[in-house]
């Protein structure tokens, strides 16, 4: 990567370690219950603490609250000199707490009605009569946990005032949407928002957004006329900056005898929080099969926890381990192969819009090596440890979209500059901008360098979520780089006498058809002495009336020890197609982070409240468990790399989200062949893994003796 | 807060007490310090006080976890505990002595609810959840103790000295009642200095976690075999190092119903480890 | 530190990560967590990984060695040829601690890679390139 030297070497400067002079360090204080009213805010004696410059509330800030809806909610904040003498004043805010009772159970809101929106409703053929038709239904329910973001950089800002302009350095995953937000939110010119973002330490979808901590540093900033940072620690991390919702998902399947799937049903209820969004954990049952009849609603229940933000393809990453799952438990019903089901059931069509490209029957192809292999496995099965493997599918967004604008800038010494106000969240956005524009502009790579990370300094670019970076801003980066191109032979094909028709460039040098002619780029831009070449590219539409989307099967193999419910994940295999892939290194680095992710997901992440206060008893990563180096698998990465070639210049899906998607179910399909056990609820903890084995012991004791 | 370094565990001893607190590896204390749940006018680094390092059967208390599980000469139960215990850098700052003396991770009391060992007045863990809790002992407390090495030497029958005392490691903990939060019999101005630490015949250490490393225990089970006898010692199932007296004694555990799952895995485990040490 | 000798004066109960970022602007080493448990923070005291988050300063007795310190070190080029970084958060603190693990066992499996780095914790999931990148250091 472009940027790894600067990284590994600990020189590069993230928003947690800028230092400006004479700033001051915010802290917030936080509900302790997860339902309350602040019936009397009092921060005189917080204002006389030592080192304390100001303090803001409710009344002063939008984003702090008089009755917060969550514990951990953010209510006020204090300015001083150091964070400690910050976090000390906290506890001088004399707050009057009216406590209410919280609700906490996501299906008693849905019983009450007390919903974050409208719900989410579905449909399409007769599912009722559907599957009063089908040979067989199987239903199930299926429970995803809360998981937690935990970017090692916490959601951070710096806010500093030059007159009646506002700098914020932040963490973020879309530099112009926080200049947008925040200049909409404090009544400023955007373009006296700067904001800058050079490098940032994670985000998974939990920072496209300002957040409380910007909002109150810009206040406190503007107050004391200093710079002001506000960086939330690890637990505020965990309370208050976005999860992936639970869910309770109970889906029936209706089919034929041979496996055609007919019917599709789903109730979804997305336990959202106190605020937030519905997730489309629907989005898999409307979209990954081809089938007729199906039906979801989709509820967003509105309770005293803290609200959903975007997680790393949401929605689909829930929606994908309780349909998969449902679709292996068919499998086995009927006694079919999992992975010949999902070939009898592939969507052709789009049940919309075409598709741009699907090489997913191409994906199944390729898995089949990695599927074969069970038989082998199985035999290592003894009387403690069962072995197996497991299949899931994955569909999901990816195409990215317009507006998105790039510059190139060539000097007279030949080097290519590339500019665009877009951050790099840690994906290796620098290296693919990078290898895009020299590719089309025919000079090594390292004659390229990308600057970003600035509005101030670029043109705008989209937001890094949705696996879009890419593909958005690819295609940008490519037609500046075009543009600047054509403006080098036309000077190359005058100084020449050449038509331009007959001339590239290649390899850095601009070269004749005929081959009588071979002059290194910077001979011929070398002519221009102060004068530059500016090159300028914008992102084109995506096709119209197509659908654009990433498809992708996983398969995990796994042992589980029967006696202590010890799950391990040996090996998976991610075979996904996401069009053209630019850099193969970066994206098996993607393919990685999202199964190493999911892995947490399945087994060993979970948020646990205090069933009776809504309090977060898992803030710190003692108790939080995300995954070590110890717990990952092999994973085998393959991809597709077919350029969609009705999707831009490029051809380019993200892959940023698809491999996190169909991890869940595989692993839970894999358990299912080695044990026979039905995972329906995640994590799969030892309790979770015992009482599974123990209901599949049950479940054949009850059943007839198999013919 | 005021830092001292006594050269000397007399010295130290006179140092500590009256909210003077010891400070060896810092893992556990420099922790609890910033969040409030101890409280210290006075820091006594005991690092120059306590001895350090392995001679034969005798281990410093102030021996890093770290240097324990290289050293062949130990015995593979407390070197694979060891092992098995925390990270790679707090095995490396972590001293043996503060290993037995951890706190319990119980979310609710480093949480600072107002449990009985906070001097409180119930046990929100037993109401709520307590996934991670115990299955004996857990008639007040219901937390799990987390030491590896705890369980690993009940399990070798080892003696302490302290600054004022010799005593069995099973005679430093007590079960906390309503009345004393207390975990462990030590004095405030006592410190363990040296572990004596028997060779057994054979030892064995098996450990239940949620991840492959750095992991608290789920269950740990400690056996060791020494002089034709086997005992086991327990780990994360009640609120100190647990010893099982015989395997029937799994009979008697009181699981909640969130930690009712351990006991099966306690059986299993504790099978395999007879199994293990019975031979070899 | 480093090779070099710093004074400073801070009040006891001062981390050593404090000191480093705070007082010597000595920014690569990184604090995530603040608490002992992501590893993001990790300096060598003597060759030792050590947490500096939970490090007071002043009991601090030995040569620190931190990122900066490393810089040379084969293993920056080796995360780097691996693409052992995406959010690069973690990094210095995975490299310092692969220093200290290489500096005892030069040729480590992966095995001892694994259990050696199952203290740096990495949101990104870089881990199987963490591992190469180890295993491949003098490459």
């Amino acid at each position: 990567m472009a940027d790894a030297p600067q990284r590994a070497r600990g020189e590069a400067q993230y928003t947690a370690d800028v230092l400006l002079p004479g700033m001051l360090h915010a802290a917030l204080l936080r509900s302790p219950h997860a339902y309350a009213r602040v019936k009397k805010i009092d921060v005189r004696r917080a204002l006389e603490a030592p080192g304390v410059h100001a303090a803001v509330g409710p009344e002063d800030v939008e984003a702090l609250t008089d009755e917060p809806g969550f514990f951990g909610a953010p209510v006020a904040a204090i300015a001083a000199n150091t964070v400690e003498q910050a976090r000390a004043a906290l506890e001088l805010i004399d707050v009057e707490w009216e406590p209410l009772e919280p609700l906490l159970d996501p299906d008693e809101a849905v019983r009450r009605g007390q919903l974050t929106d409208e719900p989410r409703r579905n449909e399409r053929g007769d599912f009722e009569r559907a599957l009063a038709d089908a040979d067989v239904v199987v239903e199930g329910e299926y429970r995803t946990q809360v998981v937690l973001h935990n970017p090692l950089e916490t959601h951070q800002s710096v806010c500093r005032w030059e007159g009646d302009t506002l700098e914020i350095y932040t963490s973020t995953q879309y530099i112009w949407g926080i200049r947008s937000r925040v200049a909409k939110q404090l009544g400023v010119e955007p373009d006296n928002v700067r904001v800058v973002c050079n490098y940032m330490g994670g985000g998974f979808g939990a920072k496209n957004d300002p957040g409380e901590y910007t909002y109150v540093a810009a206040e406190l900033a503007r107050r004391t006329g200093r710079p002001v940072k506000c960086a939330l620690t690890r637990r505020e991390e965990n309370l208050a900056a976005g999860n992936r919702n639970a869910t309770i998902q109970r889906l029936t399947v209706g089919a034929r005898s041979d496996g055609t799937i007919t019917a599709l049903g789903g109730e979804f209820v997305n336990a959202v929080g106190w605020d937030g969004w519905i997730a489309p954990t629907d989005g898999p049952m409307q979209t990954l099969y081809h089938c007729e009849n199906v039906r979801t609603v989709t509820y967003g229940a509105k309770i005293n926890t803290a609200p959903m933000k975007a997680f790393r393809a949401p929605g689909y990453v829930e929606g994908t381990f309780g349909l998969e799952c449902l679709l292996d438990e068919l499998a086995a019903r009927l006694d079919v192969d999992p992975l010949e089901l999902r070939r009898k059931n592939y969507a052709h069509s789009s049940n919309e819009r075409p598709y741009s490209s699907k090489n997913l029957m191409e994906c199944y192809r390729r898995a089949e090596p990695h599927w074969e292999r069970r038989h082998e496995l199985r035999t290592r099965s003894d009387s403690t440890w069962k072995y197996g493997a497991g299949l899931a599918s994955q569909i999901w967004y990816g195409g990215g979209g317009p507006p998105s604008y790039a510059w190139t800038r060539v000097g007279s010494d030949g080097r290519i500059t590339v500019i665009t106000a877009m951050q790099d969240i840690g994906t290796g956005t620098r290296t693919a901008m990078a290898q895009i524009a020299a590719e089309e502009l025919g000079v090594p790579l390292d004659r390229v360098r990308v600057e970003l990370g600035d509005s101030a300094r670029g043109p705008f670019a989209s937001i890094s979520a949705g696996s879009s970076t890419t593909p958005s801003m690819g295609p940008a980066v490519r037609a500046a780089a075009a543009d600047a191109k054509r403006q080098i032979i036309e000077i190359a094909a005058q100084r020449h006498h050449l038509e331009e028709r007959v001339l590239d460039i290649s390899d850095g040098n601009v070269v004749s058809a005929d081959g009588n002619l071979s002059s290194p780029l910077e001979e011929i831009v070398g002519l221009l002495e102060n004068a530059q070449i500016l090159g300028k590219g914008a992102r084109g539409p995506n096709p119209t009336g197509m659908q654009v989307l990433t498809f992708g099967v996983q398969v995990a193999e796994v042992a589980v020890d029967v006696e202590t419910g010890e799950v391990r994940v040996l090996r998976v295999a991610a075979i996904h197609d996401v069009g053209r892939v630019i850099n193969p290194l970066g994206a098996s680095s993607q393919v990685e982070g999202g199964i190493i992710q999911g892995i947490g997901h399945t087994l060993s992440e979970q948020r646990l409240l205090d069933p009776a206060t809504g309090t977060v008893l898992t803030q710190s990563l003692d108790a939080y468990r995300l995954p070590t180096i110890a717990d990952v698998p092999e994973i085998v990465c393959e991809l597709i790399d077919k350029p969609d070639e009705h999707l831009t210049n490029l051809g380019s899906k993200g892959l940023g989200e698809p491999p996190i998607v169909p991890i869940a179910a595989a692993i839970a399909n894999a358990i299912r062949d080695a044990t026979g056990a039905d995972i329906h609820s995640l994590p799969i903890t030892r309790e979770e893994m015992l009482r599974a084995l123990e209901a599949a012991k049950q479940k054949q004791r009850g059943a007839p003796a198999a013919v | 807060m005021e830092l001292r370094q006594p050269s000397s565990a007399e010295e130290a001893v006179g140092l500590l007490g009256n909210g003077h607190v010891a400070l060896a590896g810092g893992t556990e204390i420099v922790p609890l310090l910033r969040d409030g749940l101890l409280r210290a006018d006075a820091l006594i680094d005991i690092r120059r006080a306590v001895p350090r390092g392995i001679h034969g059967t005798t281990i410093g208390a102030g021996t890093t976890l770290a240097e324990l599980e290289v050293d062949p000469g130990i015995p593979v139960v407390l070197r694979e505990a060891c092992r098995l215990a925390a990270s790679p850098q707090l095995r490396a700052m972590g001293s043996i002595g503060g290993n037995l003396l951890q706190a319990t991770r119980c979310w609710y009391w480093r949480l600072d609810f107002p449990c009985y060992l906070h001097g409180g007045d119930r046990c929100h863990a037993k109401d709520g959840r307590h996934d991670e809790h115990a299955i004996f002992g857990n008639d007040v407390c219901a937390s799990a103790h987390p030491s590896d090495v705890a369980a690993a030497l009940l399990a070798l029958g080892t003696m302490l000295r302290t600054t004022a005392r010799e005593l069995p490691l099973a005679e430093l903990y007590r079960l906390p009642t309503t009345d004393d939060p207390q975990t462990t019999t030590l004095a405030d101005d006592e410190l363990i200095l040296e572990l004596e630490v028997p060779i057994p015949e054979a030892s064995v250490y098996l450990k239940a976690m949620d991840r492959q490393r750095w992991s608290f225990p789920i269950v740990g089970v400690a056996a060791a075999r020494t002089a034709g006898e086997v005992r086991l010692g327990l780990a994360g199932v009640a609120p100190v190092p647990w010893t099982l007296t015989s395997v029937d004694d799994l009979d008697r555990a009181t699981p909640l119903p969130g930690t009712a799952y351990k006991l099966p895995i306690a059986r299993a485990l504790v099978a395999r480890a007879l199994r293990a040490v019975a031979t070899g | 530190m480093n090779g070099h000798r710093y004074a400073v004066d801070v009040p006891v109960g001062t981390s050593l990560a404090a000191v480093l970022r705070d007082e010597l602007g000595l920014t690569g080493t990184k604090v995530a967590c603040n608490e002992g448990h992501c590893g993001a923070c990790t300096v060598q005291v003597d060759g030792v990984p050590r947490l500096s988050c939970i490090t007071l300063v002043h009991t601090v007795e030995g040569e620190v060695t931190t990122i900066e310190g490393l810089r040379d070190h084969p293993l920056v080029e080796s995360f780097v040829r691996a693409d052992a970084t995406q959010c690069g958060f973690c990094t210095p603190g995975q490299i310092v601690s692969a220093a200290a693990l290489v500096a005892v066992s030069p040729a480590p499996t992966r095995d001892e890679i694994r259990h050696g780095m199952a203290g740096n914790l990495c949101r990104c999931g870089t881990y199987p390139k963490i591992e190469e990148a180890i295993l491949h250091w003098r490459d």
